[in-house]
């Protein structure tokens, strides 16, 4: 592990905002630490960072104990949710600062700095300042400057919540394509589970100063380990009285009955359906246009849950009687998570 | 032009007010200034403000009230520093204090800086055992000036370091910059327009200031006679000619001061707000 | 909590020694250019005892100058509350032309010298004016009487007011007065219901400002007083006479009377500023 936190906690008065957290992450690899606002994601990032100092647990990067070494001294990267590039430093001095500041040669800041500014494609923009600059090219100058050190570890806090959302997208492949090239241990915050998702190797999933999960993106979405990330991921329905729906294991105890609009089959009462027999009736309470498909939210067996359909497959109307088939539930008792398949399926891959 | 709709009441009252006690206080007797210079020829003014006495005033007042505006530039920023970032008892009062020049009539702040600072005075005593003498000499003028100067370097700073986000500090610490470099090449540059803002109009109120000087300053011509003083003294002796043309000067280096300040605020909100 | 954390971890520790030397040469400068002062002027005047004191303060002209200082403190106070308010109304309330040059030319009395502010007034009302048959003709004396000194007091603090309430004001806007004046509400209505409320703190700080440099105007009213004992001289000035007399203790009296002025003044200001802050 390079990086490893060992039972750290941190209490701002009586909030506790990291409760015996512990993981480690290795080199080269791109982290996701997310989570709800308020989840603590961003107080472990800023500890790893120096900006914070643990209560109590240690903090290993390389296998060195950092706790007393102050932020300056970590080799750390850090970009900042709203960058705070020096407002009165261009573009080419905020990006040579950590590099002036070591006192480097003129000749290899120079060098270094061209480098970077050609590496994020700003070559021209040198001698601007940051309000002369879009959103997105300022995340990158933040990215350069964070680099310029040659930091074994990068940190990101938020890094796309201030671009707006067309640029957001591009920003996004691009800073994983970059961070894959250069290989630097990356961590970056989020709140998103989307950007999570596509853009994190692994994502460590943060609830009320815990971490809930760690693993690939695929695995977590699959496989949820507690009741509480099975229902941060994807649109999630709530079933009433899952044993309404037919053809599944009667659990005793539980606590929720969770669903992904993925989970679920609607079918018009005059299409053709495979599991008709296990299908329930619903009505269509509203429909809304997706872009990609339509979203209908549906109420059946007195609860209601969302579903989605192609935009090529015949309209559905509001009001209309319709099928629902459920293919898998999750079912939660407490912190644990269980995840039931429909029986009237066979086979047991299905493809989400 | 279109004509524009105002729906808010009473811009003609408000404006009608406005301008007119604006011309009855300050543009009428500011014209006069002007009405009575347009009656001097250009050789008439040149000679009087060339005069040796006047010249040496000039050095006098410009000198002072320069050397009074850097250290107040400089205290104002540790002032200011003191007051945001550090907890201390009676901070408050510190705080409130800094008006304290504003607040005090300058005739009163003049003789009691007199008093302190003459070779018998609890503090000139000190001083004079070293054979230095303050008051009645331009050290004397200096240091009035820069009780006169005190607020305004600190008021001016003073806001901008309490909304400085500490992001920027720590963005420099995350960099590896020390204290020291944080504060020279990250919080200095952002605070650098406030300082020089403060320091142009301690500056121009130095120059102008009569109450608090006159006292300590012994009035001796070409030593310790400040431009403000030879008005004075020429309107006493009712030359009006040499009063107004000796005003003229100081008037016109007052606005050099005010458009230089606006200069900087202007070159600074380009860098903040964008634009070429 | 944010800031404490921060000046902990980031960077090199900072060192306590640089905080008390700091925090040290703040309180020594304070000291030395400040409170000795204020001290010094409370010392001297009561050096020949507490009845030399009273006997110094209750000096008819001393009483009469500070009749004079109140008057002219007034009239200043007046005059410019009623300026600032409409024209901090009239600047931010609407667009027109030219409304930088306004304000630029309501600042113009603060960056000039108060001994050209009394001069402007002497080539204005003086012997050598225009107007000065005139005035002459209806008994109507400006220089070296009440009405100059009134007028330079009023000019040394003409902005003190507007100048508060110009950035509150601007950064209200306009639209709650325009909805006002949609639903039919008269400008005075607008003003007492809508406006005044946001610029209350403000116009109070105005108004501890323009006594306190109302109070203590020296030089401007200097070149206009003339040094009529009894009839043209404000309190400052009696200073300066009675300094100037060899008389320093009665001096040092009744400069104490403006340094409690000036003290009362500090802490209002104070408190009407803080109350202002909590305010918003």
């Amino acid at each position: 592990m390079y990086i490893e936190l060992k039972n750290i906690n941190k209490s701002y008065g009586s909030f506790k905002a990291s409760d015996d957290v512990s993981f480690g992450i290795e080199k080269g690899k791109l982290f996701a630490l997310l989570g709800p606002s308020g989840s603590g994601k961003t107080t472990i990032l800023r500890m790893i960072a120096g900006l914070e100092k643990p209560d109590s647990g240690e903090i290993l990067i390389d296998g060195k104990v950092v706790n007393d070494i102050p932020a300056s001294r970590r080799g750390i990267g850090f970009v900042f949710q709203s960058y705070a590039l020096f407002r009165y430093m261009t573009v080419y001095d905020n990006i040579a600062f950590g590099l002036k500041v070591k006192k480097v040669k003129k000749q290899e800041i120079d060098a270094r700095v061209k480098e970077l500014v050609k590496l994020i494609g700003l070559e021209g923009f040198e001698k601007r300042y940051p309000s002369q600059l879009s959103g997105g090219q300022r995340q990158r100058v933040a990215f350069a400057r964070a680099l310029a050190p040659n930091p074994q570890v990068l940190l990101l806090d938020e890094p796309f919540a201030a671009i707006d959302a067309k640029v957001r997208q591009e920003l996004r492949s691009w800073l994983k394509e970059m961070i894959q090239k250069l290989g630097v241990t990356s961590i970056f915050v989020t709140h998103d589970q989307d950007e999570a998702i596509e853009v994190a190797d692994e994502i460590i999933v943060t609830n009320r100063g815990r971490i809930e999960q760690t693993g690939t993106p695929i695995d977590i979405y699959q496989n949820p380990a507690t009741a509480f990330t099975a229902g941060f991921f994807g649109v999630t329905s709530e079933l009433e009285d899952y044993k309404a729906f037919r053809s599944f294991e009667e659990v005793e105890e539980y606590d929720r009955a969770i669903i992904r609009p993925e989970f679920v089959k609607i079918t018009k009462k005059d299409e053709v359906q495979k599991y008709k027999t296990s299908a329930v009736e619903g009505t269509v309470e509203r429909t809304a246009f997706r872009g990609n498909c339509i979203e209908f939210t549906v109420r059946c067996n007195g609860s209601i849950l969302t579903a989605r359909r192609e935009l090529d497959e015949p309209r559905v109307e509001v009001g209309e009687t319709v099928d629902v088939f459920i293919y898998r539930i999750f079912i939660t008792h407490g912190d644990e998570v269980r995840l039931l398949p429909n029986n009237a399926i066979r086979e047991e891959s299905v493809v989400i | 032009m279109k004509k524009k709709v105002r729906i808010i009441p009473g811009f003609g009252l408000s404006m009608g007010v406005t301008l007119s006690l604006l011309s009855l206080i300050v543009l009428i007797p500011l014209a006069s200034l002007v009405v009575f210079t347009a009656k001097m020829s250009p050789s008439e003014i040149w000679h009087v403000i060339t005069r040796k006495r006047v010249l040496a005033s000039f050095e006098v007042s410009l000198l002072t009230a320069l050397i009074a505006s850097l250290i107040n530039a400089v205290m104002g920023v540790v002032l200011a520093w003191v007051l945001v970032r550090y907890d201390f008892p009676l901070k408050r009062l510190l705080d409130g204090m800094i008006e304290l020049p504003f607040a005090l009539p300058t005739a009163v702040a003049g003789i009691s800086l007199t008093s302190l600072y003459a070779d018998t005075g609890t503090v000139g005593k000190i001083f004079a055992k070293f054979g230095i003498k303050i008051a009645y000499t331009r050290i004397g003028i200096t240091i009035a000036l820069i009780f006169i100067g005190i607020p305004f370097v600190v008021r001016s700073v003073q806001p901008v370091l309490e909304k400085l986000d500490p992001l920027y500090e720590e963005a420099a610490g995350m960099l590896g910059a020390s204290r020291v470099q944080t504060f020279r090449k990250v919080i200095l540059p952002e605070l650098r327009p406030a300082i020089f803002t403060g320091f142009g109009l301690a500056f121009g109120r130095c120059l102008g200031e009569y109450g608090s000087v006159v006292f300590i300053a012994g009035n001796q011509p070409f030593k310790t006679e400040i431009t403000p003083l030879i008005i004075m003294a020429e309107l006493q002796e009712y030359d009006y000619s040499s009063a107004t043309a000796i005003a003229l000067v100081m008037l016109a280096v007052a606005f050099l001061i005010l458009f230089l300040v606006n200069l900087i605020q202007i070159h600074n909100s380009k860098i903040l707000n964008g634009g070429h | 909590m944010a800031k404490e954390t921060q000046s902990q971890t980031v960077g090199a520790k900072p060192s306590p020694v640089v905080k008390w030397l700091l925090i040290g040469l703040s309180v020594l400068f304070l000291f030395v250019m400040l409170v000795l002062p204020l001290i010094t002027v409370i010392q001297e005047a009561l050096r020949k005892g507490f009845a030399a004191y009273r006997e110094a303060i209750s000096d008819p002209d001393a009483f009469s100058a500070l009749n004079l200082t109140l008057e002219a403190t007034v009239f200043a106070v007046v005059i410019n509350t009623v300026f600032g308010l409409f024209a901090a109304w009239a600047v931010t309330k609407f667009r027109f032309h030219g409304k930088k040059l306004l304000v630029t030319l309501i600042d113009l009395p603060v960056t000039v010298s108060p001994i050209i502010a009394g001069l402007i007034y002497v080539l204005t009302f003086g012997r050598q004016s225009a107007i000065y048959p005139f005035l002459e003709e209806h008994d109507l004396r400006v220089v070296y009487a009440v009405p100059g000194i009134i007028l330079a007091t009023v000019f040394v603090t003409f902005p003190f007011i507007s100048r508060e309430l110009l950035p509150v004001l601007e950064a209200q806007g306009t639209d709650e007065e325009e909805a006002a004046a949609m639903m039919g509400a008269k400008g005075f209505t607008i003003f007492r219901k809508i406006t005044l409320p946001h610029i209350r703190w403000a116009l109070l700080y105005g108004i501890v400002l323009c006594t306190a440099r109302a109070m203590g105007e020296f030089g401007a009213v200097s070149v206009l007083s003339g040094h009529l004992r009894g009839q043209t001289v404000t309190l400052p000035l009696q200073v300066e006479i009675l300094f100037g007399d060899n008389k320093y203790m009665p001096a040092f009296a009744v400069s104490s009377i403006l340094v409690i002025l000036a003290v009362v003044i500090l802490i209002v200001r104070s408190i009407v500023e803080y109350i202002g802050k909590e305010k918003k």
